[in-house]
């Protein structure tokens, strides 16, 4: 089986998204050549044919072209299945890959399973098992859902170029802006509980929110006791919140707090308290002191 | 100027879901449905450019489905869209997304539009691929997950979203067709008296069989749940050896730490 | 009747969604300032709820009352308070010109209150009389083409927002009972026309509610509803007959949110190791108030048919004012029970229910009202 993956790269650099293609490609057990426009003072560290376009000639995001340099490799490669990830190019581009080649695509692969590829549909609560039916197929894989493979070596490089008229020009990129703290859209809450002990401490639950790229969450007690403002609470008679990740910092789980936070894709509890009820809800509950534990995990980021 | 808005059916995304009979879709019944959310930022989107544009320009929305389906799109028209097609298919789930993109295409290839809006992806199958897949069918240039639009001269800058909430910009010549996300626009509500002024604009129905010409390249061989969630870990020990422990479980199960 | 069932559910999806991401979220703000803001007051404006109830060809939407009730039922998913708002307008504050006015006077206000420009209110009840049209007291004294009104009203509900006033007032007093009755429409900052202080509630706090006080108020003859002497009290009761199943509508929709709050509670909150919604006293609680809410509500929209089939719901209106006021307050009382000491603390929308409610069992006829309506009608059927 045969393997073309798609790179990536941003803003002159290779994304380290680029080697979960390679752990995708690793539990299929594939062979794996890679297509990358990028530059070759970035190249992955792995093995195998790298077709190699410079971005300064073809575009960071020039989408037609870009098709058109996957579309020359998957001709001399003949792969079985070409391999993006499920990214603002990925999912962009494989759809224009996969109509070109009158192929199936499945998208946000989640897992692979008997008879096809495992994919999440209706928000992430349920599954779908997928099977292509044409002999090739483009594939997205979810960002985050196979483990990345950074096998070392060096590709053995052939450059590739295209010329293609675009009707879509890129202009440029904007940088994120500062927002006001929205905690229904963050991907990642760190919330401080009662067990933080006291509003002197409170920067350090936020450090770590800062270290993670996510916002402060704060239990109930927290903001009534004046130490966070109300628009950090989470719980019943704050905001309901299902981020990524969430981490309940000395939150003892209060049903209130619960109903506010239990639908997060995964959460992690800190308390000293084995026993509390955050407990029930945790994919981890790390058994330890907040005070200590935390800075020792922001350390480590 | 012509303008086409294509929207989706979805259930309330809080509904419970269970497999249907053939175990390859949900159970469609006892569902509230609702218009899929991206769509509603794409419906909202060409509104305003309808209402930029004036008498010039003619907005149409199409939905494919059955009967209920004629709900979205009076929901559509009340928001401001000028007339309705719906494409009557008894059986939209089992059509994949190259088969819906093909129907799309197949009504939108002679009728001229300038630009197309659709939604990034719908929140039942979520394939992110219909629109792109069209534009791809209709050689239109496309954009995808648009933050910011706006039109001047037959030229659409777009902000598309990209990770971590940097933005690329790009122009795109008409015709073309771009893709919306959350964040783009708030919808408006459609007002109960638009409601009712709505039951008087058009809506052409077509049957799918004069639109559905492809074959399907992928089938759907299983609808599940996903596998549940065990116990949580509980971890205990010394703090250095915990934070590691914790950050090798975070980046092994979570799209957070690389 | 449905007139058309797919523009219904938009309208119904609308509402609902409204409720959810505009009302819900400010439901505890409003009822701590004992105010509405003014731009959810105009976005409920925008949406057209003020003008459900009002013919088209006023400006309204003109549904039906079985349209009516549906679209109500969500609305009523959020505190009673925001109902309140359009309450008069869609009920007894515009009802009494859609039924009896002149074309003059629904040309002149219904327009408006159908857009919510103006807020409709409705002065029936006395310090003395409440349902009890012989003991009338204000009065209406012919003084050429005019009448001077005198008296004072009690417990008027959006008195303090409302631009126009039905108000009932006793033209002949040598009749003593209903017939001596006629509506007039008074506008606000008529002379002599005065409003008292705002009434401390139990619940529903930011709606408001207090006396109109009528002081040697003149208002022109054409001011009377339908411009003819003698018939107010009729008008009064066949807008009650339509108003009192809008109430009974509204004491449904807030009774499926509070047993919808005390059921993810049962379900979240552990003791003994498992969800209380396990045990089976929770169960029966839960059960018996599914089943009374089903109940109403299958009167509720029986009634809405009959009433659009343009048959007499008199007593059906009564029978379900009746259950559903009393229902409700069953059902938020079982709330508070299964939410324990929680349900007592004001963090938790069950707790401000609870009391919001109460006032269902007392307005547009008490209970003990309903029952008399209830038991002549049968009565007088027999004999």
């Amino acid at each position: 089986m045969k393997t073309l993956l798609i790179g990536e790269y941003r803003e002159g650099k290779l994304l380290d998204s680029t080697y979960e293609l390679l752990g995708f490609a690793g539990q299929l057990g594939a062979e794996t050549a890679m297509l990358l426009v990028g530059s070759d003072s970035q190249l992955p560290a792995c093995g195998g044919t790298l077709y190699l376009a410079d971005a300064s000639q073809c575009g960071e995001y020039n989408p037609d072209l870009h098709k058109q340099l996957i579309l020359d490799a998957v001709q001399k490669e003949n792969p079985d299945y070409v391999v993006f990830l499920h990214s603002s190019y990925g999912w962009d581009l494989a759809p224009r890959v996969a109509a070109k080649l009158r192929v199936a695509q499945v998208s946000e692969v989640i897992g692979l399973a008997e008879g096809g590829f495992e994919v999440g549909c209706c928000n992430a609560k349920m599954r779908r098992t997928v099977k292509p039916a044409t002999p090739k197929a483009v594939i997205t894989i979810q960002a985050g859902a196979f483990a990345p493979q950074q096998p070392g070596g060096n590709p053995s490089v052939q450059k590739v170029t295209a010329s293609v008229m675009s009707n879509v020009t890129f202009t440029g990129y904007e940088p994120a802006e500062a927002k006001d703290v929205d905690l229904t859209r963050a991907e990642v809450i760190v919330t401080a509980g009662r067990g933080v002990g006291k509003k002197e401490n409170v920067p350090v639950i936020a450090a770590l929110a800062k270290a993670l790229g996510g916002e402060l969450g704060a239990s109930r007690p927290v903001v009534d006791a004046g130490w966070v403002e109300h628009s950090h609470q989470v719980g019943t008679t704050g905001q309901t919140v299902s981020p990524k990740l969430y981490i309940a910092c000395g939150v003892s789980g209060a049903i209130q707090h619960l109903a506010g936070m239990k639908k997060s894709d995964f959460i992690v509890a800190i308390n000293k308290d084995k026993d509390a009820p955050i407990g029930e809800v945790a994919d981890v509950l790390v058994v330890a002191d907040v005070l200590q534990f935390v800075p020792a995990l922001t350390a480590k980021l | 100027m012509k303008i086409l808005v294509c929207i989706k059916q979805v259930p309330d995304m809080e509904s419970r879901f269970k497999p249907g009979a053939g175990g390859t879709w949900y159970d469609e019944s006892d569902l509230a449905w609702r218009m899929n959310e991206y769509d509603e930022y794409a419906v909202e989107q060409a509104v305003q450019l309808r209402e930029q544009l004036g008498e010039s320009a003619e907005l149409t929305v199409l939905s494919i489905g059955p009967d209920r389906v004629g709900e979205a799109i009076k929901k559509a028209l009340a928001m401001g869209c000028d007339r309705g097609v719906h494409v009557q298919d008894d059986a939209p789930a089992t059509r994949d997304p190259w088969q819906i993109a093909g129907i799309i295409a197949a009504y939108a290839k002679d009728q001229g539009y300038d630009l197309i809006f659709t939604g990034m992806q719908s929140q039942d199958r979520g394939s992110a691929q219909v629109g792109v897949t069209v534009a791809e069918d209709l050689g239109y240039a496309c954009a995808t997950t648009l933050v910011g639009f706006a039109f001047a001269d037959g030229t659409v800058t777009a902000k598309r979203e990209l990770e971590g909430g940097i933005k690329g910009v790009v122009k795109l010549a008409t015709p073309a067709l771009v893709t919306c996300q959350l964040g783009l626009n708030v919808p408006r509500y459609p007002t109960l008296p638009n409601i009712m002024k709505a039951k008087k604009k058009e809506i052409q129905a077509i049957p799918v069989a004069e639109l559905l010409k492809e074959e399907p390249l992928a089938a759907t061989v299983s609808f599940h749940p996903p596998a549940r969630k065990g116990g949580g870990i509980v971890l205990e020990g010394e703090v250095g050896a915990l934070a590691d422990q914790l950050v090798g479980i975070l980046k092994e199960k979570t799209a957070i730490l690389r | 009747m449905i007139k058309d069932e797919s523009t219904l559910n938009v309208m119904v999806e609308t509402v609902q969604k409204f409720v959810k991401e505009r009302l819900i979220p400010f439901e505890e703000q409003c009822s701590e300032n004992d105010e509405i803001p003014h731009e959810i007051i105009d976005e409920m404006r925008e949406l057209g709820l003020f003008g459900l109830s009002i013919p088209e060809e006023y400006d309204g939407l003109g549904l039906t009352l079985e349209e009516e009730i549906n679209v109500v039922l969500e609305l009523c998913q959020a505190s009673p308070i925001f109902r309140s708002v359009i309450g008069t307008n869609v009920g007894i504050g515009a009802l009494g010109i859609v039924i009896d006015g002149t074309e003059e006077q629904k040309k002149k206000y219904l327009p408006k209150l159908a857009s919510g420009e103006i807020i409709g209110s409705f002065a029936l009840t006395e310090p003395d009389a409440g349902s009890d049209a012989a003991s009338l007291r204000t009065s209406a004294v012919k003084d050429g083409d005019h009448y001077v009104l005198n008296g004072t009203k009690r417990f008027i509900t959006n008195a303090p927002e409302a631009s126009v006033f039905t108000v009932f007032a006793r033209t002949n007093p040598d009749i003593k009972g209903a017939g001596g009755i006629s509506a007039f429409l008074v506008d606000k900052g008529t002379p002599g026309l005065s409003l008292g202080r705002n009434e401390k509630k139990m619940g529903q706090w930011g709606g408001h509610v207090c006396d109109v006080i009528l002081d040697n108020c003149r208002v022109p003859a054409s001011a009377i509803i339908g411009e003819k002497e003698g018939v107010g009290f009729k008008t009064a009761m066949k807008v009650l007959d339509k108003s009192r199943t809008h109430i009974a509508a509204v004491c449904v929709g807030a009774a499926t949110r509070i047993l919808d709050e005390a059921l993810r509670y049962a379900v979240d909150r552990k003791q003994f190791n498992k969800p209380i919604a396990d045990f089976q006293l929770i169960q029966a609680m839960l059960a018996d108030s599914k089943a009374e809410i089903y109940a109403a509500r299958c009167m509720v929209l029986e009634t809405a048919r009959k009433y659009d089939l343009k048959k007499n719901i008199s007593t059906e209106s009564s029978c379900s004012k009746l259950f559903a006021s009393e229902m409700v307050c069953r059902v938020a009382d079982r709330a508070v029970q299964i939410l324990g000491g929680s349900g007592y603390i004001r963090d938790y929308a069950v707790e401000r229910f609870y009391r919001d409610v109460r006032l269902f069992r007392l307005y547009e006829g008490t209970s003990q009202i309903q029952q008399l309506i209830i038991a002549r009608n049968m009565i007088k059927d027999v004999s």
